[in-house]
């Protein structure tokens, strides 16, 4: 399945293997049944930073079952206001 | 801080400066002192322009010490722009300064007979007061750099543009940063505007000879403030986030949320957002030469400013903020950075609130006086303030006062102060905060963002009422303390996450006062500065009913998430019921 990608304050896709590598936007696909903490690991994002990831412009957790074409959206711990 | 000045502005042959003790104000500071004074010394159906109304100067608990982000400025007065009780705080050097010169509070009271302009000078030697209409009709940096040709650049001014001298609504005071730039503004509530009317234009601190403020306790407070910037410096927002990106770093994820008003407050997302990005904006800062990283105060370790420069890498405005990214683009929309970047400098110049002066052109877009998203326009209107025109002495008076002129429905009020920018719809805790804060909408009093949106503090849902009364009674309770205290309020972040933090303030007041401070002493400090603020309030006229959001976030539904603001009256009308 398809999703599209949007990483936020400095996150960028870690894996080298994967055409987005350095990249905070892309579109990629991603086995069925993909979960955001799986969708981290694919994009080999720091496992230390504890991330805020929406889908769909809602906030969900690491064990969210992702679908095709799902927006997901990642940020760093992030404040201001 | 162990004296008041007392600046009687309508005494007969000239201002008249009274010195006394701290007296029942003592171990007060910042927010809690202007508040509790306010609501004690003026008469609440006072005309806020007026001789009986009085605004008070109140650097916070801690500042003038050697701790960390204690700089913050509280001004108390009625607020012309909304009627009730305000304070507006702000960061820059003032505060500090203040503080060292030994008060706790300087109070300008009554209103003078003519039209001059005043200056007000106080050193370790005392306070002079004279005449100087040579400073009449300039704006920020121009009186400032007049100004420091006198004085120098070994002290901090507070001034007022020209919007306060014509008494304008969304007038602000500024604070200079440093580096000796008005950037630092107590903006919101039209505080600029009073004073304005009692005739001051500046107040120069000049704090040489004196010497930072001693704690009760030197070992205790040393040891707890090391602890407390350990704290600020380990947590990722206060440490990492806010340094690199400032505050506009929320851009993306309010709008990813879908709580980013849009086209005043029609949509939840704006389809360019990325191009207004925190993100963008520090990539931009460095390239022109500028920098993303820097401190409106010494002491400040977060450093959430910046420098933005023009094309040509010249000097344009400090790093616009969030509220004012948003205000003046995606609620008017506009994306681009260099526009927000030319308003914001106006904002500072003139002298006006950013947020208040970013909706109201949106409202005026709605109005049709110039199309959303004309960049050129929203300069011209801006210009229309500055000159003083009657287009921009109505638009200098705010969104309510522009709504009504103008006929427009959607105005994006409460107690006629202006929505900053979080669509209550979508994230409906900030929705409670501001429908009930003493001060008009402002986001800052109970920041149910850093809950509902950044997971900070806990997780509470934007989306479903459950939590949100709890959620904001306790981040009002809490702010009012920490404005209090002179502590800048992004340490929130920190001390709501990392306990150990949260003590090392606490342990920071009690080793300055020489007190044992606990939590549970925070939160009555709290409750009892919203409580004189509620009075005040209340004996101004105020009801239940004025908690309330406009009527247009009950009945239209916004996108993405099609929802309303769904919290009850009833459920509002439980925030204060503690």
């Amino acid at each position: 399945m398809k999703l599209e990608i949007r990483l936020f304050a400095g996150l960028r896709c870690g894996n080298p293997e994967l055409p987005c590598y350095g990249q905070s936007e892309c579109d990629l696909e991603v086995p069925e049944g993909t979960t955001i903490r799986e969708l981290r690991t694919i994009l080999a994002i720091d496992p230390a930073i504890s991330l805020l990831s929406m889908v769909n412009n809602h906030h969900e957790h690491e064990e969210w079952v992702l679908k095709d074409n799902d927006r997901v959206g990642m940020f760093p711990p992030i404040g201001g206001g | 801080m162990d004296k008041i000045a007392r600046i009687d502005m309508g005494a007969a042959g000239g201002p008249k400066v009274t010195m006394e003790e701290v007296g029942e104000y003592v171990g007060l500071g910042g927010r809690a002192l202007t508040s509790l004074l306010i609501a004690k010394e003026v008469h609440p159906l006072c005309h806020a322009l007026g001789a009986e109304n009085k605004l008070v100067f109140a650097p916070g608990m801690l500042s003038g010490t050697a701790g960390a982000m204690t700089g913050r400025l509280s001004v108390g007065c009625k607020s012309p722009l909304t009627g009730t009780i305000k304070e507006s705080n702000a960061g820059g050097q003032a505060a500090q300064v203040l503080a060292r010169l030994g008060y706790a509070a300087i109070i300008l009271e009554g209103k003078p007979a003519s039209d001059d302009l005043y200056k007000i000078h106080v050193n370790k030697d005392g306070i002079q007061i004279s005449v100087d209409n040579s400073l009449k009709l300039l704006d920020n940096y121009p009186l400032v750099d007049k100004l420091r040709k006198e004085y120098g650049d070994k002290v901090a001014y507070i001034t007022i543009g020209t919007a306060g001298e014509r008494k304008l609504l969304a007038a602000s005071i500024a604070c200079t940063d440093p580096e000796l730039r008005p950037t630092r503004h107590c903006g919101r509530g039209g505080v600029g505007a009073v004073m304005g009317a009692k005739g001051v234009k500046a107040i120069i601190l000049d704090d040489a000879g004196m010497k930072m403020r001693p704690p009760k306790e030197p070992e205790k407070y040393r040891d707890a403030n090391r602890k407390f910037v350990e704290g600020l410096r380990k947590h990722p927002v206060t440490g990492e986030g806010l340094p690199a990106y400032g505050t506009n770093v929320l851009t993306n994820v309010l709008n990813e949320a879908g709580g980013y008003p849009t086209y005043n407050f029609k949509t939840g997302q704006f389809a360019t957002s990325a191009k207004l990005s925190g993100e963008a904006q520090a990539e931009l800062e460095i390239k022109r030469g500028g920098t993303a990283t820097h401190g409106c105060h010494r002491g400040c370790v977060i450093q959430c400013s910046g420098i933005y420069n023009d094309k040509d890498g010249h000097y344009l405005t400090k790093q616009p903020e969030y509220e004012t990214v948003w205000s003046h683009g995606g609620h008017c929309g506009i994306d681009d950075l260099d526009t927000v970047a030319r308003l914001d400098f106006m904002d500072d110049n003139i002298g006006v609130d950013t947020i208040e002066m970013g909706v109201t052109i949106g409202v005026a877009m709605d109005a049709g006086i110039i199309e959303f998203g004309d960049k050129e326009g929203a300069i011209r209107l801006m210009e229309e303030v500055g000159k003083g025109t009657p287009l921009g002495r109505v638009l200098g008076c705010g969104a309510a006062v522009t709504g009504k002129v103008y006929g427009v429905e959607r105005v994006p009020v409460v107690k006629d102060q202006a929505l900053p920018a979080y669509d209550p719809r979508a994230i409906q805790g900030i929705g409670v905060t501001y429908a009930t804060t003493t001060m008009g909408a402002d986001h800052t009093a109970g920041y149910a963002i850093a809950t509902n949106i950044l997971k900070v503090g806990g997780d509470v849902d934007p989306l479903k009422t459950e939590g949100q009364v709890e959620l904001s009674r306790n981040l009002q309770i809490a702010t009012a303390a920490i404005d209090s205290t002179g502590m800048c309020l992004f340490i929130a972040f920190a001390i709501m996450d990392q306990p150990e933090t949260f003590q090392a303030l606490l342990d920071m007041l009690g080793a300055f006062y020489g007190i044992t401070m606990t939590g549970d002493d925070v939160v009555a400090l709290g409750k009892k500065v919203l409580s004189a603020e509620r009075d005040f309030n209340a004996r101004a006229g105020f009801t239940k009913q004025h908690d309330r959001l406009p009527r247009f976030f009950y009945t239209e539904p916004i996108a993405p998430h099609n929802q309303t603001f769904m919290m009850k009256d009833e459920e509002l009308d439980e925030v204060f019921n503690w």
